[in-house]
């Protein structure tokens, strides 16, 4: 009786430590994940890629997982002088994987450490390339062109800026960030990591280049309003010009043509005036005299009359003239 | 346990025990944690995927399957489990602002921090503030969830950069106007090559340029130059109200001189033609007796000619001076002229 029941109890014991120990020899590894396998403090074998279920010597090997996936490292901007001296704020970011996580953990223990040294190498190639670069370069791409007609259209702001619109781009953004990978790419294997890829996410100007720039923006603005107002008034202008020209041709024109009008009907009176009293000249001239007497005589006239005049003559002598002709 | 399993000299501690109560409850002991070790498994042996989502499910933390919506079965105790992928719907992703509530009204928030998401540089070395939205769906969840570490912050960092690359590519007031949609267009193009590069198990839907502006400081003036815009208009328009109000009238008064003439003409005409008419009546009569016509014309010129006159003289024929005949004059005294 008794020692069925010891024999039952050490079954139950048996198997707890069995699965104890299965457990401690069993582990898994998810999808994401990598790791390297150490026993008593050494690496033993190749690092386990492989997502499932794998084996382990119990108690004395453990398991160092590292993050399979592509993770992200976003560096703090930086404020860097370009080629021409002008100061930029960079802020870059790149993706980065453990490639090598046995390498990786003997050289930088974790990601902390990975981070770190990430940024010591990322901040000073960046620093290279970008303080030997010129701005537009950073900014601009390869396939940087401008049409004459863009040209035409913001050219409005003079020489030096036509200057830096035409200039043309040698490498352009894409192949910077391309030179900065290349070759901080080349310091990572010893570090037992993969960058993947590097970018610029952000380039700005300093605080006070920034409001350099927003006043001449603001300047280059003010120019164009007042070009298009300056635009308004001289086609006011022009319109006022083209009014005053056509009231002058209306107005001249009409008294042109009244003169000629009025100059035709002169003519025209004249040849019937002409015509008319043609016939008998001296008839004329008389009929005319008289009526100018008639009118051209009177209050304020003195009349002196001879006595011998064919009016008085009648005055002194009644006689009928034939005899005082006699 | 230690206290049961080595067996005492003296006193065995198994005695104890109620052996009998033991034996009494022993089956429900047993069947208990067996009940309740095939509830926990019923319960971890099934998933529901909603419409919207698709699993993954991993047996040891190795993929092995992807499930569609509806309920489905895996093997108990966390030797598989499943991951709900919202797969088929649209996710946003807002760059320069921040939508903060959507119930009743749309409001917007735009910080310093998001500020700085929209302040870029354009070909032209100027600054621009553009606003931009991407529109995504995870087409592959297993890549989304396995590639990369957090596929949103990369996303984000990416679209970025490729918004800057291509505005850095640009002039601004291209982008400020005609290139917005071209802009948005290469930005959608560039970010999805990079999703693929990455293996995000990403698909960009859109990529929507919301506002573009001018930087703030330097809006008023961008606003001058379209009030000057219209102030260009407004003078010309002036000047062509002016125009209107002056060349009708003055073609008016053109027609009015003109006619005025024309009735100068007409009266001219009609005068001479009068005149010469009464002239030829006269003459025609004078024709039929000359020297009577004649004198007769002349008395009757003097008839008229002399009641109206001032002063009268006659003159002796021979006399020198003159002999007035009323001498009541005011002194002056006009002297003819020697015949």
């Amino acid at each position: 009786m008794l020692n069925k029941q010891i024999f039952s109890f050490g079954a139950i014991v048996v198997a707890i430590a069995g699965t104890f120990l299965l457990y401690a020899s069993v582990y898994t590894l998810d999808e994401a994940e990598q790791a390297v396998i150490v026993q008593l403090g050494a690496p033993v074998g190749d690092p386990v890629t492989e997502p499932g279920l794998h084996f382990k010597k119990p108690f004395i090997q453990e398991v160092r997982r590292f993050d399979k996936r592509v993770i992200s490292w976003d560096g703090d901007p930086n404020q860097i002088p370009t080629r021409g001296e002008q100061f930029i704020s960079v802020d870059t970011t790149a993706r980065w994987r453990i490639a090598d996580p046995l390498v990786f953990m003997q050289r930088v223990q974790n990601e902390r450490g990975a981070t770190m040294r990430l940024n010591d190498i990322l901040d000073s190639v960046v620093r290279d390339k970008i303080s030997a670069t010129d701005l537009v370069e950073i900014v601009r791409s390869k396939d940087w062109k401008i049409s004459e007609e863009d040209l035409a259209r913001v050219q409005i702001n003079g020489e030096s800026d036509e200057e830096i619109l035409l200039k043309e781009v040698k490498t352009g953004r894409q192949e910077l960030v391309r030179s900065i990978l290349v070759q901080a790419a080349s310091q990572m294997p010893e570090l037992g990591i993969e960058l993947i890829d590097i970018r610029i996410k952000r380039i700005d100007y300093v605080e006070a280049v920034e409001q350099r720039v927003f006043d001449r923006m603001i300047a280059e603005r003010q120019r164009i309003a007042e070009q298009f107002r300056s635009e308004g008034e001289g086609r006011a202008a022009e319109i006022d010009g083209d009014t005053k020209k056509s009231l002058a041709e209306i107005q001249s024109e009409a008294e042109r043509a009244a003169e000629a009008i009025r100059g035709r009907a002169d003519a025209e009176a004249s040849r019937i005036y002409s015509q008319a009293f043609g016939a008998d000249p001296e008839f004329y001239k008389f009929l005319r005299t008289l009526e100018s007497y008639t009118s051209t005589l009177g209050a304020s006239t003195t009349l002196m009359l001879g006595t011998d005049s064919e009016y008085f003559r009648y005055l002194r002598n009644v006689d009928a003239p034939e005899a005082v002709a006699k | 346990m230690n206290r049961n399993s080595p067996p005492p000299m003296n006193h065995n501690p198994l005695d104890d025990i109620d052996w009998d109560a033991f034996k009494r409850y022993r089956k429900l002991i047993l069947i208990v944690p067996i009940l309740l070790l095939l509830v926990a498994g019923a319960m971890s042996s099934f998933y529901i995927v909603q419409p919207e989502e698709e699993a993954v499910v991993k047996r040891f933390g190795r993929v092995v399957a992807q499930k569609e919506p509806g309920l489905h079965f895996k093997l108990p105790f966390g030797v598989d489990t499943a991951q709900m992928v919202p797969t088929a719907r649209v996710l946003k992703q807002e760059f320069g602002f921040r939508t903060t509530g959507i119930d009743g009204r749309t409001s917007y928030r735009k910080d310093r921090v998001h500020q700085d998401e929209s302040l870029m540089l354009t070909g032209d070395l100027k600054v621009i503030d553009v606003e931009w939205v991407v529109q995504y769906r995870v087409s592959d969840p297993d890549a989304f969830l396995h590639k990369v570490r957090d596929p949103e912050q990369t996303l984000r960092d990416v679209s970025e950069a490729v918004m800057r690359r291509i505005v850095g590519n640009s002039l601004g007031s291209d982008v400020l106007t005609e290139k917005r949609v071209q802009v948005a267009a290469s930005a959608k193009q560039e970010l999805q090559k990079a999703m693929e590069h990455f293996e995000l198990g990403i698909q960009i839907s859109t990529i929507e340029l919301q506002d573009v502006t001018p930087p703030g400081p330097v809006k008023p003036a961008f606003n001058e130059v379209n009030q000057a815009e219209q102030e260009r208009e407004r003078y010309i328009n002036e000047a062509e109200k002016r125009r209107n109000q002056v060349i009708p009238r003055a073609e008016g008064q053109a027609r009015q001189v003109i006619a005025e003439a024309e009735g100068y003409a007409a009266k001219r005409i009609n005068a001479a033609k009068g005149e010469t008419e009464r002239f030829t009546a006269i003459y025609e009569a004078y024709l039929k007796a000359p020297q009577v016509t004649r004198e007769r014309m002349y008395l009757e010129m003097i008839d008229k000619v002399l009641p109206k006159a001032g002063k009268i003289y006659i003159m002796e024929e021979g006399a020198n001076a003159p002999l007035p005949l009323l001498n009541l004059g005011d002194g002056t005294t006009t002297f003819p002229k020697a015949k």
